[in-house]
């Protein structure tokens, strides 16, 4: 756990953004939300965060590649990324923790999921 | 490929080397045979035809040999019949020389006159003399005779003309027929005696008394007294016996192995034998009585020089040689006379002819065989008084063997009824005693002879007393000397015989040369013929099968392609027959397999399609389900933290609890229909067995302690530390079945109980719950079947987890069963394979 607890919380579908920023700032996390891929791009590079929650299906710039643009712009700095996605097949995970994911988080979330991955991070 | 064209050259060359082989084989077995048969005929016809040829040889000698001898027979047997007619014509002329002899006024001129008037010819031959060799005698002068021809033979009678010298009787000598002619009176006193010559006494004497007679034999006179007038007396021969000292060749070397000296000239003469020797000088007595004025008077006789009639046989030779000077006894052709006593009067040999000792008058002993011999000799009689008993002709035969004493003694004279040891005496009577003539052979004195014999017909006198006249004539001839030109021929014959003979050999062994030489060359042209054939049909079966395997190795290879996935390609095909049909038929199933392979291929695209769609579906499905869970869930737990009021609170739950079941029945769903397509993967990783079930069992007896019930799990000892299988599977289909009999026990107890059981782990939940009744048993295990009074409502189930646990359990290789009861409980054991070497 980083002493910055600035978060940053994409997803195209409102309710499931505002979902994972309430549970964030509940515990404790200042919470950016963005809701595409690009959007989330140009936030990382105007902020700091220590944590991603980044959904897998958007349009425009997937999950996946939103990822990848991440973690190149922001090579060398500690950064965690957890895949915030209804993908929930075995082989969808291995393919997210391939692509640079940290973990997955399966939709539907509950804070105790959240606060367990939280934790192992 | 091998295989075929091995096949089609070994039938190929089966159905045409093999008959091919027969028929040169049967081919050669009948040429052989046909070569061993003709060389068989060919030897048998020479054979036979030798045969032929010796047989016709043998034949044709042999009937001439018989044509020959009867040939010869017949004209032996003329001449002899001829001799006895000329004897018996002289001996009748002498009887007119008697009869005019009685009739002349008896007086010395008138005889002398009268035999002066009488003679003829006697032939002789000249002076011999021993050869200086000694082993013979030999004319001194050696007589010439030539068939003389001063004119030219005319063609027409060229033919076999044949002419001979004028025939040789020997020197002539005018010889007296007559020796003596007397007048006798009544009382024996000879009153007139004329003689010629010196054979007989001049002085007159009486003829009463014998000694007074011719060798003082003769007894004519008491047989003068019985004539009566014109009745002639004819004697016997009356002669003296000239002994020999040898019979056979009187040569120095015969009288000197019989230690007697040699003394020709005292020895009786035998013609070639011996010329020189001394002659036998006999008489043939003629007497008449002399009537005057119908009274006899006296008697007239006349006697007869015995020498002539023997030159009516000692000159007869009976061969082509017709008359000879000197008789040549040993050669056996020779001829001779016997009287009507069957007695030799006549012999080349002169110690053959039975004659009277002059000292005695009494006849000579003939010759006897050594048995009546040894039998005169025992009776101690005077021979002829002896003989006088004696049967004639007596067992003649060639088996009697002549005395040898007399043969030492020189007296063999023959007379034919006493010379028992010569069968042919009889043989001559029995031919002759009738008067007839007729010849037989015999081998007598180491010669086959003929020998003929005619009768004298001289019946005048004492001679009228038999059929026989005089006597007879004999004549013996050397058979073989009749033939001699047909054995000469079948010399001949044989000689072309054995030189056809050796001709056939030779020609017989060329011609089994040639054919054997034929059957060889015959053998290397059929042989080698058939061998080409065969190597030309075999060079043919291979081509063929060459030609044939080469279509199907084009073809076979060409399937190959075909199979290994180039379905494009086709056979060619190149011609119309059986091959061509193939080909066509191989290209009409490739084209229907390959657009069999199209539409299997569009097929499988469309199945792979419609699983991608599927999976595609059940991914957005699930992803479209959570998406709006997500926002369920998460805010009602959110809410239910923020509110206070226990009856609100009691609704976020329900909201909470709601969201979860739906959340679980999209997870089951989703799962089984993985299943179901095929698209669920089970892994298989060795994990730690022990630690996986207690991890699941602390969760479950949290639950079932929570709700009053006992949990208790038992984990055999046995349990392997790793298990292979899917972990996430296991922990699934564990964590359904023990939610399951926690859900549905309200008291007692749940256990958990691991055990190994052979080959496999059972993991076995039993329950204390109602139980589950036995027709619902096999149909809960389908999806949705869950049991009425245990509804989803009630007890938060999906109607899927058991469903989900038999689907899970088969595909990893296992299996579930249940056991159950009403009332008491029901245990769902899940079996799954152990691997043994992860053990």
């Amino acid at each position: 756990m980083t002493d910055s607890r600035n978060a940053l919380v994409v997803d195209d579908h409102p309710t499931n953004r505002l979902l994972a920023s309430a549970l964030l700032r509940k515990l404790g996390w200042t919470v950016i939300e963005a809701e595409s891929g690009n959007a989330a791009l140009t936030l990382a590079a105007e902020h700091v965060f220590s944590l991603v929650m980044l959904d897998i299906s958007m349009p425009g710039l997937s999950g996946e590649d939103t990822c990848t643009q991440l973690r190149a712009a922001e090579a060398g700095r500690p950064l965690h990324i957890l895949a915030y996605t209804a993908h929930a097949f075995p082989e969808d995970r291995e393919r997210l923790l391939a692509a640079g994911f940290d973990d997955v988080l399966v939709k539907p979330i509950s804070r105790q999921r959240l606060e367990e991955l939280l934790e192992k991070l | 490929m091998g295989g075929i064209r091995g096949k089609l050259i070994g039938i190929f060359v089966l159905i045409k080397v093999v008959p091919l082989l027969l028929l040169a084989g049967f081919a050669w077995y009948a040429t052989s045979q046909l070569g061993a048969d003709v060389s068989t005929k060919a030897g048998s016809m020479a054979d036979a035809m030798l045969s032929t040829i010796k047989s016709v040889g043998q034949t044709v000698t042999d009937d001439s040999i018989r044509a020959l001898d009867q040939r010869s027979r017949e004209a032996i047997e003329s001449l002899t019949t001829n001799a006895a007619k000329e004897i018996a014509d002289f001996l009748h002329d002498r009887d007119a020389d008697i009869r005019q002899a009685a009739s002349l006024e008896p007086s010395e001129a008138a005889f002398r006159r009268f035999l002066s008037q009488r003679s003829r010819p006697i032939y002789q031959h000249g002076p011999w003399k021993l050869a200086a060799d000694g082993r013979s005698w030999e004319p001194e002068q050696p007589v010439k005779r030539e068939a003389r021809i001063t004119r030219p033979v005319l063609a027409d009678n060229a033919k076999d003309f044949h002419t001979r010298p004028p025939e040789y009787f020997g020197e002539s000598e005018q010889r007296p027929l007559f020796v003596e002619m007397t007048f006798v009176d009544l009382d024996g006193n000879e009153k007139i005696k004329v003689t010629t010559g010196q054979l007989t006494e001049k002085s007159r004497k009486n003829v009463v008394d014998r000694r007074n007679t011719f060798v003082k034999a003769e007894t004519y006179f008491p047989e003068l007294k019985k004539l009566k007038a014109g009745e002639i007396y004819v004697s016997d021969v009356i002669g003296a016996y000239v002994p020999t000292q040898a019979i056979g060749p009187y040569l120095p070397a015969a009288l000197e192995k019989a230690g007697k000296p040699f003394k020709p000239e005292e020895s009786a003469y035998a013609g070639t034998e011996n010329p020189v020797g001394k002659r036998f000088r006999g008489i043939v007595r003629w007497a008449m009585p002399v009537v005057r004025g119908g009274q006899t008077v006296g008697y007239v006789t006349l006697a007869l020089d015995h020498d002539h009639i023997r030159q009516f046989s000692d000159r007869l030779m009976p061969t082509d040689e017709r008359y000879t000077p000197i008789a040549d006894a040993i050669k056996g052709n020779y001829a001779f006379i016997w009287d009507y006593k069957s007695r030799s009067i006549s012999h080349p040999r002169d110690y053959f002819i039975v004659g009277y000792d002059p000292q005695t008058g009494l006849p000579t002993t003939p010759w006897l065989d050594a048995d009546l011999y040894a039998e005169w000799q025992a009776s101690g009689k005077p021979s002829h008084e002896f003989l006088a008993g004696i049967p004639s002709f007596r067992d003649q035969s060639l088996k009697l063997k002549p005395a040898k004493e007399q043969v030492k003694a020189g007296t063999v004279g023959l007379d034919c009824r006493y010379l028992n040891f010569s069968p042919q005496c009889d043989g001559w009577n029995a031919l002759t005693e009738h008067g007839g003539s007729g010849s037989f052979v015999i081998y007598f004195s180491g010669l086959w002879k003929l020998t003929t014999a005619a009768a004298i017909p001289y019946h005048t006198g004492q001679y009228g007393k038999s059929p026989q006249g005089f006597g007879f004539v004999t004549i013996g001839a050397n058979v073989d000397e009749f033939h001699k030109a047909a054995t000469e021929t079948a010399a001949k014959i044989n000689l072309l015989v054995e030189e056809k003979d050796a001709n056939l050999t030779i020609q017989r062994g060329e011609l089994l040369d040639h054919i054997a030489e034929s059957l060889t060359a015959t053998g290397i042209g059929l042989w080698t013929s058939t061998l080409l054939m065969v190597a030309v049909v075999i060079a043919i079966a291979i081509w063929m099968a060459g030609l044939l395997t080469r279509r199907i190795t084009a073809m076979i290879s060409g399937i190959h392609a075909f199979q290994e996935g180039d379905r494009k390609h086709r056979l060619e095909v190149d011609s119309a027959d059986e091959m061509g049909e193939l080909s066509r038929s191989f290209n009409r199933m490739a084209d229907s397999v390959e657009e069999s392979f199209k539409r299997l291929e569009e097929a499988k695209e469309k199945a792979e399609e419609a699983s991608r769609q599927k999976s595609a579906f059940l991914a957005t499905m699930s992803h479209e389900l959570r998406t709006p869970l997500n926002g369920i869930l998460g805010f009602a737990e959110l809410l239910g933290n923020e509110l206070d009021n226990p009856e609100q609170r009691g609704y976020v739950e329900i909201i909470e609890q709601s969201g979860g079941h739906l959340l679980n029945l999209v997870n089951e769903i989703l799962d089984l229909a993985k299943i179901e397509s095929g698209e669920m993967r089970f892994a298989r990783v060795a994990f730690p067995l022990t630690e996986l079930l207690i991890e699941i069992a602390t969760v479950h007896r949290v639950t079932a302690e929570t709700k009053g019930l006992k949990f208790e799990t038992i984990l055999a000892d046995e349990l392997p530390a790793e298990f292979i299988t899917d972990p996430t599977r296991l922990r699934q289909i564990l964590n359904n079945l023990l939610s399951n009999a926690v859900k549905f026990t309200d008291a007692g107890s749940v256990v958990f109980s691991v055990s190994r059981i052979d080959g496999d782990i059972a993991f076995a939940i039993r329950d204390t719950g109602p139980g589950i009744p036995p027709e619902s048993r096999e149909t809960i295990f389908e999806k949705f079947k869950q049991l009425e009074n245990f509804l989803t409502r009630e007890h938060g189930g999906t109607g899927l987890g058991l469903a989900l646990v038999r689907q899970l359990a088969d595909h990893m290789g296992g299996r579930v069963t249940l056991e159950s009861e009403i009332g008491v409980g029901s245990t769902f054991t899940v079996y799954l394979p152990l691997d043994i070497s992860h053990d």
